[in-house]
């Protein structure tokens, strides 16, 4: 296809200092836009211009850089997403969290391709970008304006309260908000949009705090649409794309009707559903804690991102409170990880955890450790597995800074090194495994070992070949041969994260129907493989900044519990992960040398030459 | 070589045997991994492989095992340089290869292959098997394709695995039955697809 009108144009930006309250229009050429579409891409593209591995996460020289993705907002299926990118705290890589929500597509109507922010504010405030802020100072060129607002008042509140009284403040506007985790500083703090969507999991809610930046606040509505080349082609497209959605069982059964949490059930039955910090991999209690009972007991109503027919999440309420979620996996981190069965426990502790704006997994996983610690002795006075009422309390201490609370702020592989025992956190790059017991799904374990932002399943997700059978089933107990499928979803996801679209859309389209909705809406041919040569670029990136900080093959492995400790019962007993002809193997398909380090002709492919001198 | 993936190019073979796919000694079938190619021997029968008839050969650089790998060597390679393939099936179906020789496209009617192909290209080359012709005629459509025929020869069809090339060649055969078989009859064929004049552009 060939187009008259070609949008794939410069990278629009704005860069605002926090220090100075100065804001300036960027811009990035057209070939970073090729290269590395927006998103996570144009996220680690700046994050590796800038140096930010010899920044300290925390110090007002680090960047958060806000960019949703050239599909965001077009009408591509399930596209409504953008990106935060900055170096983490919690791991110290770069780190970039993908929301659904409605803040992305709000930036690209004002015809914002991303947003940069550092510097630090001197007392508590929040951005407003867009037409509301028009009595602030402008950037200096062309621009929407750009104001830093106090937030004193706004300060010490929680994520829904921050929300609503900035609704108030700026009818219309989309937020993306800290709690009170990341004002403290907790590493594994949140930041939260008007849908109730989070950039979890690595703090950079924390960055924001550190900046006293409680919000960044857009009005984008009503005005710029992002540009689409050929939207007749676009819609044609989209349409094939959503059949391709309806007709799939995950994504239009499994997911719409039950959310995410679906996936206790399978995973429990698989005996790769992890379970007291991982010592077991069936939860005898799973049921009680399943989608199902969710449902039966807790669901309200399904809520959907902004243009996605999926609607995998929730609206809930136990009738002492409602709010949204849980998901999946903070199902399990709340309850399977910590021996909890009490589902109207869990819930209420993912409400604390909402409110105060931390991420779930590692909230749950660091109690998952500190239980474990009690119970070795190393603890005392700690929490012990299965104390429900403890796992709620415990959330609630941490977002005050309270007691035990301080210490599981800084996540679990900083509690347990305190403690003496570091081999209990059950962490990747010191951030907290997700849901899968890897000894069930080795190249899940593959996938977590090499994950450029710690252990994390978003990153690539083996579920769905070893075990949804998506896009085919394969041995998921087999150790080689998966290398390069794993490269392949790495890589991909990759791409969803630059475009953005959500990742849940995979278990339905391969690369070509994102090749072909880009190149509708960029008005030029955009191969399938050229996508995945993007993803590749990208990660390679990733893993450039991460060698330049410190990071190595060394930390390319797995909690020493999944080398060495095989699983006691159910369908994956007596598994272990033999990582090391794995990890050989995913080397040397990346084209990186022994040490993990990508090659040099690897480099010059991907033209990351300059960027790795 | 690991038990497992010779399980699955057994398997596969087999069935692409039973399915009517390929005659007693053709098509082949390869995977990549990384920088080298695991591809079924020249003259092996799909149907029964075993250990011996996998042959492993670097992707870009020949060495004596291509001796032993299949004819089609030459265009596997360049299919993998070229695309994000890690796996191509080639087979012989009769009714794709029928199709092919009458039409430049093979555009499935029905639901099945609707889905999953939209629309199939038919390339010809004058020298058809393992030739040089072929290696820098394919890569090109299997940019955009998952599966493309060659005219009078057969498809080539790409994955992640074999199992989806798989799929896609039974898929395409069992569409260019359906076409064949309606072509066939007297009156037009009714359509029931949304937006199915525009899969020509697909």
């Amino acid at each position: 296809m060939s187009p008259a009108t070609s949008t794939s144009r410069p990278l629009r930006g704005l860069r605002v200092d926090l220090s100075t309250g100065a804001a300036v229009d960027d811009e990035l050429p057209r070939e970073v836009a090729r290269e590395y579409l927006g998103g996570r891409g144009v996220g680690v593209f700046l994050a590796l211009r800038e140096r930010l591995y010899d920044v300290e996460p925390l110090a007002p020289e680090n960047l958060l850089v806000f960019a949703p993705g050239p599909l965001t907002g077009t009408g591509a299926p399930a596209s409504g997403r953008y990106s935060v990118t900055s170096r983490s705290p919690l791991t110290g890589t770069v780190f970039d969290g993908n929301s659904g929500g409605n803040w992305g597509t709000a930036l690209r109507r004002l015809d914002l391709d991303y947003l940069i922010v550092v510097g630090a504010c001197d007392t508590p405030s929040y951005l407003l970008v867009g037409a509301g802020s028009s009595s602030g100072a402008a950037a200096s060129g062309d621009g929407p304006p750009v104001t830093v607002h106090p937030a004193g008042d706004l300060w010490g509140l929680d994520v829904p309260d921050s929300l609503a009284r900035l609704r108030g403040l700026h009818p219309d506007c989309e937020a993306g908000v800290i709690g009170p985790a990341g004002e403290r500083g907790v590493l594994f703090a949140s930041i939260v949009n008007n849908r109730g969507r989070s950039i979890g999991r690595g703090g950079l809610g924390a960055v924001m705090g550190a900046k006293r930046l409680k919000a960044v606040v857009v009005v984008g509505h009503g005005a710029h649409r992002p540009p689409v080349a050929d939207p007749e082609r676009l819609s044609f497209v989209a349409y094939e794309a959503e059949k391709l959605l309806k007709a799939n069982p995950i994504t239009s059964q499994a997911l719409p009707e039950f959310g995410t949490s679906v996936l206790v059930n399978v995973l429990n039955q698989a005996g790769a559903f992890p379970t007291r910090n991982f010592r077991e991999s069936q939860f005898e209690c799973a049921q009680a804690i399943s989608g199902e009972s969710l449902r039966r007991d807790f669901v309200q109503r399904r809520a959907a991102c902004r243009g996605c027919g999926i609607g995998c999440a929730r609206r809930t309420s136990t009738g002492d409170a409602s709010g949204d979620g849980p998901e999946y996996e903070s199902i399990w981190a709340l309850g399977a990880a910590c021996g909890v069965g009490d589902l109207k426990a869990i819930v209420e502790a993912n409400y604390a955890c909402n409110r105060a704006g931390m991420d779930a997994i590692t909230m749950g996983s660091t109690v998952a450790c500190a239980m474990e610690l009690t119970e070795e002795g190393l603890l005392a006075g700690g929490p012990r597995f299965g104390d429900a009422a403890a796992v709620a309390a415990l959330c609630e201490a941490t977002a005050g800074g309270e007691g035990l609370g301080e210490e599981l702020g800084q996540g679990s592989a900083r509690l347990a090194a305190r403690h003496g025992r570091p081999e209990l956190s059950m962490s990747v790059k010191s951030l907290e495994l997700p849901a899968y017991d890897p000894r069930g799904m080795t190249g899940q374990g593959l996938a977590f070992a090499t994950s450029n932002r710690g252990g994390c399943h978003l990153r690539a997700n083996m579920l769905g070949p070893e075990i949804l059978g998506v896009p085919k089933m394969i041995d998921r107990f087999a150790t080689l041969g998966k290398a390069g499928l794993l490269i392949n979803l790495q890589n991909l996801n990759a791409v969803l994260d630059s475009l953005s679209v959500c990742k849940f859309t995979g278990f339905a389209m391969k690369e070509d129907y994102y090749a072909r909705l880009l190149s509708s809406v960029w008005g030029e041919t955009v191969e399938p493989q050229e996508l995945l040569r993007i993803g590749e670029r990208i990660w390679n990136a990733e893993r450039l900044f991460n060698l330049a900080a410190g990071f190595s093959r060394a930390d390319d492995t797995l909690p020493r519990r999944l080398l060495e400790e095989p699983i006691v019962s159910g369908p994956a007993a007596g598994r272990v992960v033999d990582l090391a002809p794995m990890l050989g193997e995913y080397y040397v398909s990346r084209g990186w040398d022994g040490d993990g380090r990508p090659r040099a002709a690897k480099l010059a492919q991907l033209g990351l030459t300059e960027a790795a001198a | 070589m690991s038990s497992a993936v010779l399980e699955q190019f057994r398997q596969i073979g087999r069935d692409l045997f039973v399915a009517g796919l390929i005659s007693s000694h053709g098509g082949n079938m390869s995977v990549r991994q990384g920088d080298r190619i695991l591809i079924t021997r020249r003259g092996s029968m799909l149907a029964r492989l075993g250990e011996h008839d996998l042959v492993d050969i670097g992707l870009e650089e020949n060495d004596a095992n291509v001796t032993l790998a299949s004819t089609e060597i030459v265009v596997h390679r360049a299919i993998y340089r070229q695309t994000s393939a890690l796996a191509i099936v080639h087979t012989h179906p009769p009714y794709a290869i029928a199709q092919s020789l009458m039409k430049d496209e093979i555009v499935p009617a029905d639901s099945e292959g609707s889905y999953l192909l939209h629309k199939v290209p038919v390339v010809e080359a004058q020298l058809t098997a393992g030739s040089v012709e072929v290696a820098e005629l394919l890569p090109r459509w299997l940019k955009e394709y998952d599966l493309v025929m060659l005219r009078g020869h057969g498809p080539f069809a790409i994955g992640h695995l074999l199992e989806e090339a798989y799929q896609l060649t039974s898929v395409l055969e069992m569409s260019c039955r359906i076409l064949t078989l309606t072509e066939g009859m007297a009156g037009d064929v009714k359509e029931y697809r949304k937006g199915s004049d525009q899969y020509g552009s697909w």
